[in-house]
């Protein structure tokens, strides 16, 4: 009973402790609140909020990570609440429905008088620009995919670097990279999946990891493939109202990339997790196993392949389209928005401008967690990461010679993802036809219309 | 003649006894509407208070972040078109009937088994176990066991047939998976539920049923099963609901994938409520919920008579 008492009064005088350090906050000191949902990305900005702090004395900066699963929730309850962080990472995909119920502060105010100069970013600004026209986000980073394989399994089915590099593809026969998955694939008895007497139902290594995704946006899958003919999400690329899955060249490509996962080159969907809220091995750990040979991932993976023990891992662009020489990727960039409900709009500004500054950028952009959207901050952490043996010169190629463009903002994105995923789960899968992509396109332009 | 005079002597003595207690009663009044108040506030508070918060959101269009707006009957016309509710309902009745009768008949044949063999406490607590787990960490559990590539159930299925089952991937095995976590979970509470009823049951009936020639199995489907009816009833009435209202063990292995396939009406709701913040669809989803457990219970209970015993 006594003890229960003493923990009693400690919490007490530690709650009063902490409300004497609140109490002290003006308009140049406090505490600001920050959001993210990477771990890596927590700690990389860890080092700008211990700069920012000795720059401005009085000035606490409080990064706070929740997993992302459970982020978005917690963010909006924080909205209703209250009591939701100042500033924050968001996502595209929920954009609208922030900037729609007015919890993120428009920055065009704060951007011209404190003459901020956008411009300096090379990507990423345009995504965070809402239908009302105004800026509400400075970007965070930039991401873009890229083909990893296994340098002994291409070593082994004889095959160079230069080979991946070049590969050429088309939603007909698959190019060269067909061949080359093919010729990757191995089942338990070490025949190749162009040999003959191949078993596709005991396969040991595939030659290309997933491209059969239920992700609507094909981020890091087929959508590096199919925007390579020219291919667009939607009508138009900000806001669209109507998304291209009745495309004959999405159908093709589709069809396309279903038949490596029956031809056993490609796993199956669902293979490789447990459920969807499990996935219980990583991509690049089935690249660390053996179990696929090479497979399109992130950029923001980069650096977790190439620290792969006993495995080396090369990184290759992605592939070159029908006409044999255009490549295309989207590339995706989260965005830094200020809570409308902010108490220190201008202090939380100053945070977030300084963290869309050069300085910063290239400092957390050494981990290698993130691409800075600015062009220097990006070389220096290039170089950076460089130094730990993590070639990053494929998406910095990538970054100037044009072969990104921006991925989409649209409306309703947890709408669309919960529509259209069983969707193309359902077409992978085998247990739709070709029917599903009109079905698709209509519902996916219902939930694009809707009023949030 | 004793009795007589017993009677009056006794007689004058109970009007005063009753009106003493009559005014012990109403002297105890406030102390008793103060020892419940905490259960009446808590239940305005936690229980009534969102009930008919609830039932007036799901007339609005409500995305948290602005005031819910009247929209009459629209949310209602929006459910009677919507494939996915009609499809989340069906998935939820098809994981209700999976747990309800294997639970059921799982749980009956443990406790009788108990209760012929063994009165051992060790016993009946290592079968109980499983239901003092939380589900989380019971999905979390049994999703890495079915684990298509790294999970010990695969590892001998792929011994054993030379292929793994993808438990949560594919959309027909699903449910049934999720069937089982629920009945693995709750088996051990049920089971010792009915070992209680069992125990109520006079030895003396058996004897009469072995005299009379019964064998094992008539004794168990003539006795033992119509005089467990009230636990059983209450067995039964208490799973349909819980597995109604499944939640937790979705949300950590499938969120309701492969396709839909495992998309329990909890879940959907949820999806609705918390990633696509339109609560107002979400509290009417609720509400036709609520509506179906109440008719539900009612019938069970009208229809097998729980409130009638054939002991006495």
């Amino acid at each position: 009973m006594r003890k229960l008492l003493a923990a009693a009064l400690a919490s007490a005088s530690v709650v009063a402790l902490s409300a004497c350090g609140s109490s002290g906050s003006g308009a140049s000191s406090g505490t600001i609140n920050w959001w993210t949902w990477d771990d890596k990305q927590a700690a990389a900005y860890q080092s700008c909020a211990t700069a920012f702090e000795k720059a401005n004395p009085g000035v606490t900066v409080k990064i706070s990570q929740y997993a992302v699963d459970s982020y978005f929730t917690k963010l909006t309850a924080g909205f209703v609440a209250g009591d939701a962080p100042d500033a924050f990472q968001n996502s595209v995909q929920f954009f609208q429905a922030y900037a729609s119920q007015h919890q993120l502060l428009p920055l065009d105010d704060l951007i011209s008088k404190n003459n901020f100069d956008l411009k300096k970013f090379s990507v990423g600004v345009d995504a965070w620009k809402f239908t009302d026209g105004k800026q509400y986000a400075l970007p965070l980073d930039w991401a873009a995919s890229a083909i990893y394989y296994n340098t002994d399994a291409i070593t082994k089915a004889g095959y160079t670097p230069a080979d991946v590099a070049n590969l050429n593809w088309n939603p007909d026969n698959g190019g060269t990279f067909d061949k080359m998955v093919a010729h990757l694939t191995v089942d338990a008895s070490g025949k190749r999946g162009d040999e003959p007497g191949f078993d596709k139902s005991k396969v040991a290594t595939y030659g290309m990891g997933q491209l059969a995704a239920k992700d609507f946006i094909g981020q890091t899958t087929w959508n590096s493939f199919v925007s390579t003919t020219g291919w667009r999400q939607g009508d138009k690329n900000q806001w669209p109202t109507k998304f291209n899955y009745d495309d004959p060249n999405f159908v093709k490509t589709m069809k396309y990339v279903k038949s490596l996962t029956d031809r056993g080159f490609a796993p199956k969907i669902n293979t490789f997790s447990a459920g969807e809220g499990t996935a219980t091995i990583s991509d690049v750990d089935l690249m660390g196993t053996n179990k696929i040979a090479m497979e399109t991932a992130g950029s923001w993976e980069a650096a977790t392949f190439a620290k792969l023990p006993g495995v080396k891992v090369g990184i290759a662009p992605t592939v070159e389209g029908p006409d044999g020489k255009t490549r295309s990727d989207m590339s995706n960039s989260n965005g830094n928005n200020i809570w409308a409900g902010t108490k220190n709009p201008d202090l939380t500004w100053k945070w977030v401008s300084y963290m869309g500054s050069q300085e910063c950028q290239a400092t957390a952009g050494a981990s290698g967690s993130f691409f800075p959207s600015i062009p220097a901050a990006m070389d220096s952490a290039a170089a950076a990461v460089g130094k730990q043996g993590v070639d990053l010169s494929v998406f910095t190629k990538a970054l100037k010679d044009g072969s990104l463009y921006g991925a989409p903002a649209y409306a309703n994105g947890a709408d669309l993802q919960q529509t259209l995923e069983p969707l193309f789960e359902a077409y992978f899968s085998g247990s739709r036809g070709d029917d599903v992509f009109a079905e698709m396109t209509t519902k996916a332009q219902t939930i694009l219309n809707k009023k949030g | 003649m004793v009795t007589a005079t017993q009677e009056t002597t006794t007689l004058p003595v109970a009007p005063v006894a009753t009106a003493r207690r009559r005014r012990i009663r109403r002297g105890h009044l406030p102390l008793a509407l103060l020892m419940i108040t905490p259960a009446v506030i808590g239940f305005l508070v936690f229980f009534a208070y969102p009930t008919v918060q609830g039932v007036y959101y799901s007339f609005t269009d409500f995305h948290v972040l602005s005031a819910p707006n009247w929209v009459g009957l629209d949310n209602f016309r929006e459910l009677l078109a919507d494939d996915v509710f009609w499809r989340s309902l069906w998935v939820t009745v098809y994981f209700v009937l999976l747990s309800v009768f294997f639970g059921i008949v799982i749980s009956l044949i443990t406790a009788v088994i108990m209760h012929r063999l063994t009165r051992s406490t060790v016993i009946r607590g290592l079968i109980l176990l499983p239901f003092l787990i939380s589900g989380v960490v019971a999905a979390m559990t049994w999703s890495w066991m079915m684990d298509p590539g790294l999970g010990i159930i695969n590892s001998l299925l792929v011994e054993l047939t030379g292929h793994p089952l993808l438990f949560f991937g594919d959309s027909s095995l699903a449910v049934p998976s999720l069937a089982a976590i629920s009945v693995w979970k709750s088996m051990g509470y049920n089971a010792i539920l009915i070992f209680a009823g069992l125990q109520t049951i006079p030895g003396t009936i058996y004897e009469a049923g072995r005299v009379d020639g019964a064998t094992e199995f008539q004794m168990f489907r003539r006795l033992t099963v119509p005089l467990l009816r009230n636990i059983l009833v209450m067995v039964v009435i208490l799973t349909v609901i819980g597995s109604f209202q499944v939640f937790d063990i979705v949300q950590v292995t499938t969120k309701g994938g492969p396709q839909n396939a495992s998309l329990v009406l909890q879940m959907y709701i949820y999806n609705k409520a918390f990633t696509q913040f339109d609560f107002g669809y979400a509290a009417t989803m609720s509400l036709a919920l609520f509506a179906m457990l109440i008719a539900i219970t009612f019938t069970q209970l009208k229809m097998t008579r729980a409130g009638e015993s054939d002991l006495n």
